[in-house]
């Protein structure tokens, strides 16, 4: 049986819409999956929504389309949507959700009632667990422990507990995507990963204990890796993930490893949800310049994702 | 004719004998520039005869000897004997011709006998017996040299140079360590060492933001405010050319990178995760600011491999050839002024 795909297309005035319309137009996706487009026909050729389902996702008024500038009724528009393809999740219609680039700012503006996406979407889903966002370039996965706080503020915030969740999520994300023993790589946070405790000691007593607590816990995690080689280790194929301490930790080396191919997977929520790694891009918007490739591979890994949850 | 590179023996337990005979032996596929090694020659050829090295290692009497010799042999400017070694197992005893190597590397490039020094690896741990308390070469250069103000440690490979204004401490401890006296420093004498030893003449230095997304105005995270754009700014007073502070995650790829000459970054792994996940073989660890080139290899003394005969001379040769093209700049640009 072919997966069931929600597809959203994206904040109105980015290169959603675009991308969208290239992808579902693309040869051999409607023999891949039943795919069920939220969006406004205004947005997508008829060589896009032939053959797929489509549900006009409402209140996409005149007023809302600025291309290259977020707009609050355009914001309000993209909850909306967001909403409609969880519900189908939700309900059992579909088995995992892809959405284009979406615009913070614009989400905001339109009364976000959740800091981002991902809390969103835990609501809707009625996720009560931890939720993560992993960056994923080709087969390589990557969580952070702490996000968008001070960097000052991370050694107070990495507790044992937080990382053992961090690993357990990317694990349990992992199988579902098909990988039976997922090899995670745990980051240290201090160069050459504290040096025996003379260049900090949180991994002695904090990140070193939570990889105990994991391979307890029957999954192979490895670590404290230094941070500046634990990448060069992934990407020859050491490890299937890396969970990251801090924001930039990760960021650096995949923005240096493969942008352009990045996919973003919310997880730790009940069905698969991917979307490209990029934002946005306001500022080529209609020009068809935006590359086809991260959107495409994070359709590609959710479908995986779906096949490999409905065998299990 | 040109003098030769000094280059010191490093820990013997470690690489460092290794790769100095790597980077001889194949010096004509690898365009390895003349080198002295400072060490003891009996056991640099025990070493090649062990690992299996086609490579005879000769004393020379004077470094003026160095450019003839090294077509045939790898010339070693002896620094004494030194008790028996067994690879892997760094002693004490051996701690005094580590520090004898370098003092004398020291006295050579100072005197002109030595074009620049070239460091391989030490584990300061095994040098403190010695009365070596120095946390690294860098600190015990500057000493040996009376530096009034502390030098500032590049890394380098051919696609990128950073600078971290915070070295080897702890997290934390960098962090309360960043000021911005620390990164106009930092800026200074890389915008210098750039004009004069890279050839740069308008040097554009970027420097990197702390926090996530470089703070987002001041929402995760005050430096970039307090501390890294003050700095900046005064940097630009001083006539530099300053961009920044960029969010880290985007200021290392291709296109960003075509942007400036160096970026300088706030904390170790911020500089360091870029520079090996670009280019893991040949990062290169420069000293600026010290009253000769001084440059070596990035990496330890990777006992757990020493001896085997699987050590990559890469970063070595990387650091000679750099160094001999720092020292050359220099050299010439002091005849361009007589001219």
């Amino acid at each position: 049986m072919k997966p069931r795909l929600a597809f959203f297309v994206g904040d109105p005035n980015g290169v959603g819409p675009e991308l969208s319309a290239r992808l579902l137009a693309s040869p051999g996706l409607r023999d891949r999956a039943e795919v069920t487009v939220f969006g406004d026909e205004r947005l997508l050729p008829e060589t896009a929504r032939a053959g797929h389902a489509f549900e006009t996702v409402p209140g996409l008024e005149q007023g809302a389309l600025t291309p290259g500038k977020a707009n609050a009724l355009a914001g309000e528009w993209v909850i909306q949507g967001l909403t409609r393809a969880a519900r189908a999740a939700h309900q059992g219609r579909a088995d995992a959700i892809v959405f284009a680039p979406l615009n913070k700012q614009a989400m905001k503006l339109g009364g976000l009632a959740f800091p981002d996406e991902q809390h969103l979407f835990a609501d809707l889903l009625e996720a009560r667990g931890y939720t993560v966002e992993f960056n994923v370039i080709d087969r390589l996965w990557t969580s952070r422990v702490t996000s968008h706080i001070p960097l000052k503020d991370v050694a107070g915030a990495i507790t044992t507990g937080g990382i053992v969740d961090a690993v357990r999520v990317i694990h349990e994300s992992l199988r579902r995507r098909g990988v039976a023993a997922p090899r995670i790589a745990v980051v240290a946070l201090n160069p050459h990963a504290g040096e025996g405790g003379t260049m900090g000691r949180e991994e002695i007593e904090v990140i070193g204990p939570a990889v105990e607590r994991a391979k307890v816990e029957g999954m192979d995690a490895r670590g404290p890796f230094p941070a500046d080689t634990v990448f060069i280790a992934a990407k020859r194929g050491d490890f299937d993930a890396v969970v990251t301490m801090y924001h930039d930790q990760g960021q650096i080396a995949m923005k240096l490893m493969g942008f352009d191919r990045g996919v973003t997977v919310l997880g730790g929520l009940p069905v698969p949800i991917c979307t490209c790694a990029h934002g946005t891009a306001y500022e080529i918007v209609g020009r068809n310049a935006a590359n086809p490739v991260p959107l495409s591979n994070a359709l590609d890994l959710a479908l995986r994702m779906a096949a490999a949850k409905s065998v299990q | 004719m040109r003098a030769p590179l000094a280059l010191t023996m490093g820990d013997p337990a470690g690489i460092g004998g290794e790769i100095a005979l790597k980077a001889w032996s194949e010096r004509a596929a690898r365009g390895t520039p003349c080198f002295l090694l400072l060490d003891d020659p009996d056991r640099v050829t025990a070493l090649a005869h062990r690992i299996g090295i086609a490579a005879e290692a000769r004393a020379i009497a004077a470094p003026g000897e160095a450019a003839d010799a090294f077509a045939y042999v790898l010339p070693v400017l002896p620094i004494g004997m030194l008790p028996a070694v067994v690879p892997g197992r760094p002693e004490a005893r051996h701690a005094r011709a580590v520090i004898a190597a370098i003092d004398r590397g020291i006295d050579l490039v100072l005197a002109g006998a030595a074009a620049a020094l070239v460091t391989n690896p030490i584990h300061k741990h095994n040098l403190h017996e010695a009365g070596f308390t120095h946390p690294g070469h860098t600190e015990y250069l500057a000493e040996r040299t009376g530096l009034a103000t502390a030098p500032v440690m590049m890394l380098a490979c051919p696609e990128l140079r950073v600078v971290p204004v915070t070295i080897h401490v702890g997290l934390a401890e960098a962090l309360s360590a960043l000021t911005s006296a620390a990164i106009v420093h930092c800026g200074r004498v890389t915008g210098a060492a750039l004009r004069r030893d890279f050839g740069v003449a308008e040097p554009r230095l970027a420097v990197a933001a702390l926090n996530p997304h470089a703070g987002e105005q001041g929402l995760m995270g005050c430096e970039e405010i307090e501390l890294i754009a003050p700095a900046i700014a005064a940097l630009r007073r001083e006539g530099w050319s300053v961009s920044g502070p960029h969010p880290a995650d985007t200021l290392f790829h291709t296109a960003a990178r075509r942007a400036y000459d160096a970026a300088i970054c706030m904390y170790h792994d911020q500089a360091l995760i870029p520079l090996k996940t670009i280019d893991f073989e040949r990062g290169v660890n420069v000293t600026l600011g010290l009253p000769f080139v001084r440059t070596s290899p990035d990496h330890g003394t990777a006992y757990d491999i020493a001896g085997s005969g699987r050590a990559n001379p890469a970063s070595l040769v990387a650091a000679l050839k750099l160094a001999a093209e720092m020292a050359a700049r220099r050299a010439g640009g002091a005849s361009g002024e007589r001219g």
